[in-house]
């Protein structure tokens, strides 16, 4: 399957574009340019100038001495990272949990997208929609308050339940076994069912005609799923797979945090906590910056990485 | 359609319907505990680790939210900040994501490193804070809206979602001399509902949510959206947090709870609204055929 | 006209790039360029004020945390009586307390930093005191009545490198202390433990003794959730240095080092191992450590004297005295006598910055200032605001009316002005009526006072120390759950200490040891 982006370009300009000069390439476009400039100027202006902030991992940064008066520090901070004998437990726990992040959570929202959309009976299918993105408003707090709630080992439901089945209790706040099960199962609690409104949204885009023309084929069930369904958000699929890794690194510390404690700290230390003590409670400014930079250099590759395979793969990949 | 259903799929659609209405009932369970606990008194949310119906029914709570102008102040500003803030978000992210879907665009995969980059690397708390002071939004609503008014990520997928657009009308409507901008505005947005409603919310929620900006950026009390008001509540003498002060009374249980749902009820309202609107995305999608 | 639009275009490009680098230029000089703007405004200010009279108001700018969700109203006639008071136009800038370190930070980093900032002690405000951010404070407080008076031992714990950088906002020194279940003790005819082995007793039989008469084995000894405090406490009772202590060689080296600690911890498996605490503590919620002292699970807890008050609240709403079944103890004596675990005695210290106050005269102005603070007037305006306005007073009892239906005159008038009270030397303000157990709880404070043992490192600093101490502090409290729980035996103990001593543990000790030569040189 050819890439998108020469099916795009259509019958109307493919000729052209090699003929043509830039500047009646611009003229041409002008008024997609008008329509970039605002969104671009924003980007400029919000995310670019102050990204001299990332510089600071080259310095010893004090917030009251300001950028300039800071010493410049090179690459310092980079090798007490390196030299941290914690870092590779560390790593070793970051890369584990995303992956974990990747296998478990990434997926949930499409498949519960798949078996919302299998749903005809429209007030029962926007009931469900409802209810299920509510936990997307609850704040780590409150989650992690009521999963102790319900698995603590002393009266908590679960266990309850655990203890009737198979005689004794699960210590699945405090297991190390248990941490990344948990964690993976708080996420796609939490944000599974927000998720779905994406993938929701791209299937809006299937037309009934394609089911019918399945059906008429003699498509079954899981056939029209795989064929027609499936291929309307593989587009939206493969972008936020390729995003996701951008951000592999990325746990969300407040989560994470909330649920370590003494007996499972040995797999809970991750980067976003390392990053936050050392640059709020111990205000490393530049240690916990040039920490971000490692993990925005990691990003970088496994973006770049997944996009040379999915374009290997013939997906659409934008850019 | 149903006629075609084979046995099997009868089979998978009674266990679907099943399964579903067990998930949604595990995620709407604690929710339902948030509401029953904040009418119920202290001693009872001590007691009892879980519950949906109170045994004792109080709304003091509520009561003492609404004995201040406070909260709806607050709400007020944040239903401000959500409506002015996802519109100005979805022009600038439906214009620009427009416009980077068109390939023939030059300079286009230079613009699209440029935002991909900056969904890995931010330049930090720090540097943003004196952006926003030297552009003189300090403790204006702008400061809550435009430094996070364009995510980076929504734009990409927003891209990707006008690329899958069927091109046959745009084509034709270049053929007879439309502008960009007229087809961007009278094709492209109309067959565009559904993702537009999926914008709308993702940013509504995003600015409903952020209490960080107003942490750092708005010193005047009467500007805190209502999010800042539930983290202060939430955080407040809590030994999670670090040292709980001596002099700060900790709030009772019921009412973070209670806070915790007068902050996100309106925002959950967003979206049965906004369902409609897939459906007819739905309908217009099916110009195509 | 396709090509009219064309340089139509050109402008706009030229915009886009003109923004970036208005942006990048406002930018990288913002530093250097807003304290200049500071200074010159800062400048104008002290030419209206350090010049003239004294008797002529002087502005001040205070950041401090809110914790009203109201906010306090500028308008605010208990504001306006302190200003009166103090001879001052004070502008209070009022931070959401969540993350009130963050925007610390940034107000750091701006530039523009207001007269009197709350700062803790934490590494930024060290470092920023160290790069000259603040006024050195130590060789003045003697020139000030109030200030005179501040507790040694508490202006010793604020200090960084041996200066004063702030004036403290004094807190109950001992304030640690044991909230019990009065009723349990009386329905198994026992007294509040005095000892240590009386106070095992107790937990044993609020756990095996039925101490609610229900019949049923429902009960246990003593709540502890997952954060460490409580241990930190205990093992204090049980004769463990606080943080720090001396070794035969009069050298400083950390608690776990002795054999007391040694001997609380196996105190501590002890109690565990026989129920005597709740079994999943180490992983207990903190936001639900209370609940089986309000629902009667648990008969113990170790946290603040002023908890006491709180649970039985939480117990039965408003309560009267025969409601009370909650009593408050301080320690329990160990194998060194009567001692219990201090607090800082302080949370956060006022600092003066050198950016908005410029010259020595007007750092004497806004010393004073803060002086005149603590008298028994503004004292009281801060925490009962304007005497017919917000409380009154019948027959020497407090009643604080502004705080009738909900607070909101309360929340939008008092509330956060005791954010910046130091109640230096003591708290001079009119007190509500207390209830018995305020009275229990008070006393247990003052009595804490005489037994509270001094962590003599606690005002050194360690570079080691605020580079990793999380993690540091993390291997040892770790050890401990794991060894209370019984993951890992005293071999275990000792591998965590040896790892603590390869991850920076060593040097920290040599560094607070050099660090406490010094001060100790100085004195």
């Amino acid at each position: 399957m050819p890439n998108v982006e020469t099916s795009q370009s259509g019958p109307l300009h493919q000729d052209e574009v090699r003929k043509i000069s830039k500047w009646q390439m611009i003229l041409r476009d002008k008024w997609l340019y008008f329509l970039l400039l605002p969104g671009l100027a924003w980007f400029i202006i919000f995310r670019y100038v102050p990204m001299w902030g990332a510089l600071i991992a080259f310095k010893n940064y004090s917030p009251f001495l300001g950028f300039w008066a800071s010493d410049w520090v090179g690459f310092t901070h980079f090798e007490r990272l390196f030299q941290n004998p914690d870092f590779y437990r560390i790593l070793e726990n970051t890369l584990i949990l995303a992956a974990y992040e990747l296998i478990f959570v990434f997926p949930a929202p499409i498949i519960l997208a798949l078996m919302l959309n299998e749903i005809r009976f429209s007030p029962y299918k926007r009931t469900i929609q409802t209810l299920v993105y509510m936990p997307n408003f609850l704040s780590w707090v409150i989650v992690a308050s009521l999963t102790y709630v319900f698995f603590t080992t002393s009266g908590g439901i679960v266990n309850v339940i655990v203890e009737n089945i198979t005689g004794s209790t699960i210590f699945f706040l405090g297991d190390p076994e248990w941490f990344r099960t948990m964690i993976v199962g708080q996420q796609i609690w939490k944000n599974a069912g927000f998720g779905t409104i994406i993938f929701l949204a791209a299937l809006s885009n299937v037309s009934k005609e394609q089911y019918e023309a399945a059906i008429v084929d003699g498509a079954g069930r899981f056939r029209r799923m795989w064929h027609v369904t499936l291929p309307a958000i593989r587009h939206v699929i493969v972008i936020l797979l390729i995003l996701n890794m951008g951000n592999f690194l990325d746990q969300g510390f407040q989560q994470i945090y909330l649920m370590t404690n003494s007996l499972n700290r040995s797999v809970a230390d991750v980067f976003d906590v390392y990053i936050y003590f050392s640059g709020i409670t111990q205000g490393a400014f530049s240690h916990s910056t040039a920490v971000g930079l490692f993990k925005g250099v990691v990003g970088i590759v496994l973006i770049l990485t997944s996009r040379y395979i999915a374009k290997k793969l013939n997906q659409e990949t934008l850019f | 359609m149903k006629s075609h259903n084979t046995p099997m799929g009868r089979v998978f659609d009674v266990f679907n319907h099943i399964i579903l209405a067990v998930i949604a009932l595990a995620m709407v369970v604690p929710f339902m505990y948030v509401i029953a606990g904040s009418f119920a008194t202290e001693s009872e949310l001590a007691r009892r680790a879980f519950f949906i119906f109170p045994e004792t029914f109080s709304t003091g709570a509520y009561e003492y939210i609404f004995s201040t102008p406070t909260f709806i102040r607050s709400i007020g500003v944040s239903v401000w900040v959500t409506i002015l803030g996802t519109i100005v978000s979805l022009s600038l992210t439906l214009m620009m994501g427009y416009a980077l879907s068109k390939s023939r665009l030059l300079g286009k995969n230079i613009v699209l490193y440029l935002v991909i980059f900056t969904i890995i690397f931010s330049g930090g708390m720090i540097p943003t804070y004196l952006l926003v002071r030297d552009l003189g939004l300090l403790n204006s609503l702008w400061a809550l809206i435009l430094p996070i008014a364009m995510n980076p990520m929504w734009l990409i997928i927003v891209i990707s979602f006008f690329r899958n657009l069927p091109h046959e009308l745009e084509e034709s409507a270049k053929i007879d001399g439309a502008s960009d901008i007229k087809i961007f505005w009278s094709i492209a947005l109309p067959l565009s509902k559904p993702i537009i409603a999926t914008f709308t919310l993702f940013y509504a929620v995003q600015y409903w949510g952020d209490y960080f900006n107003a942490l750092l950026y708005i010193a005047d009390n009467a500007k805190y959206p209502v999010m800042l008001l539930l983290q202060n509540i939430m955080t407040m003498a809590d030994v999670r947090f670090g040292d709980v002060d001596a002099l700060v009374e900790q709030p009772d249980q019921s009412l973070k709870l209670a806070v915790i749902v007068v902050a996100t009820l309106p925002i959950m309202c967003v979206y049965p609204f906004l369902q409609k609107h897939f459906a007819k995305g739905m309908l217009l999608g099916s110009v195509k055929g | 006209m396709k090509k009219t639009s064309l340089r139509f275009l050109v402008p706009f490009f030229g915009l886009v790039l003109i923004f970036a680098l208005i942006g990048c230029s406002n930018d990288t000089n913002g530093n250097s360029n807003s304290n200049n703007t500071n200074d010159s405004s800062s400048n104008s200010d002290s030419d209206s004020d350090g010049n003239t009279a004294s008797d002529e108001r002087m502005s001040v700018t205070i950041m401090a945390p809110s914790f009203s969700p109201e906010g306090l109203d500028s308008d605010s006639p208990a504001l306006k009586a302190i200003e009166d008071y103090t001879n001052m136009d004070i502008d209070l800038q009022l931070v959401a307390n969540s993350n009130y370190d963050d925007r610390f930070n940034v107000t750091l980093a701006s530039g523009d930093l207001p007269h009197i900032m709350v700062a803790s002690k934490s590494p930024s405000f060290i470092n920023a005191a160290r790069d000259g951010a603040f006024w050195d404070i130590t060789d003045y407080l003697d020139d000030y009545e109030n200030l005179s008076q501040a507790n040694e031992i508490v202006l010793n714990n604020t200090s960084i490198d041996g200066r004063i950088y702030g004036v403290y906002r004094s807190r109950p020194l001992g304030r640690n202390a044991a909230t019990i279940n009065k009723e349990w003790l009386d329905n198994l005819g026992l007294e509040i433990p005095t000892t240590v082995d009386e106070f095992y007793e107790v937990l044993r039989a609020f756990t095996y003794d039925d101490p609610n008469q229900s019949g049923q084995d429902d009960t246990y000894g003593i709540v502890v959730s997952e954060w460490e405090g409580p241990w930190n406490t205990m093992q204090v009772w049980l004769g463990a240095p606080n943080k720090w202590g001396h070794d035969e060689d009069g050298k400083l080296a950390p608690d776990f080092m002795f054999e007391e600690y040694r001997e609380a911890l196996r105190f501590f498996k002890k109690l565990y191992d026989e129920g005597l605490v709740n079994e999943d503590f180490a992983v207990m919620d903190s936001g639900q450590w209370f609940d089986p002292i309000v629902s009667g699970t648990a008969g113990v807890v170790v946290d603040v004297a002023d908890q006491a008050n709180r649970l039985q609240n939480r117990i039965t709403e408003n309560y009267t005295e025969d409601d009370i079944v909650l009593d408050v103890f301080g320690a329990v004596e160990g194998p060194h006598g009567l001692r219990n675990l201090p607090t800082a005695g302080y949370h956060g210290v006022l600092a003066i910055s050198k950016t908005a106050v410029k010259t020595e005269d007007e750092l004497r102005r806004v010393l004073k200032f803060l002086n005149d603070l603590n008298d028994e007037i503004p004292q009281n305006l801060s925490y009962n605001g304007v005497e017919g306005v917000h409380h009154v007073v019948n027959d020497g009892v407090l009643d604080i009316i502004a705080q009738a239906d909900g607070g909101n005159l309360f929340d939008r008038e008092v509330r956060d002005l005791n954010q910046f009270q130091m109640a230096i030397p003591e708290e001079r303000f009119i007190k509500a009526p207390q209830t018995l157990l305020q009275q229990r709880q008070a006393e247990v404070m003052e009595a804490n006072m005489e037994i509270v043992v001094g962590n003599p490192a606690e005002p050194l600093i360690s570079p080691t120390y605020t580079e990793r101490g999380q993690q540091l502090d993390n291997i040892i409290d770790d050890a401990r759950i794991m060894f209370i729980v019984g993951q890992i035996d005293e071999d275990g103990l000792d591998e965590a200490i040896a790892l603590w001593l390869r991850s920076g543990g060593e040097e920290y000790i040599a560094e607070i040891n050099e660090a406490y030569e010094i001060a100790q040189a100085a004195q």
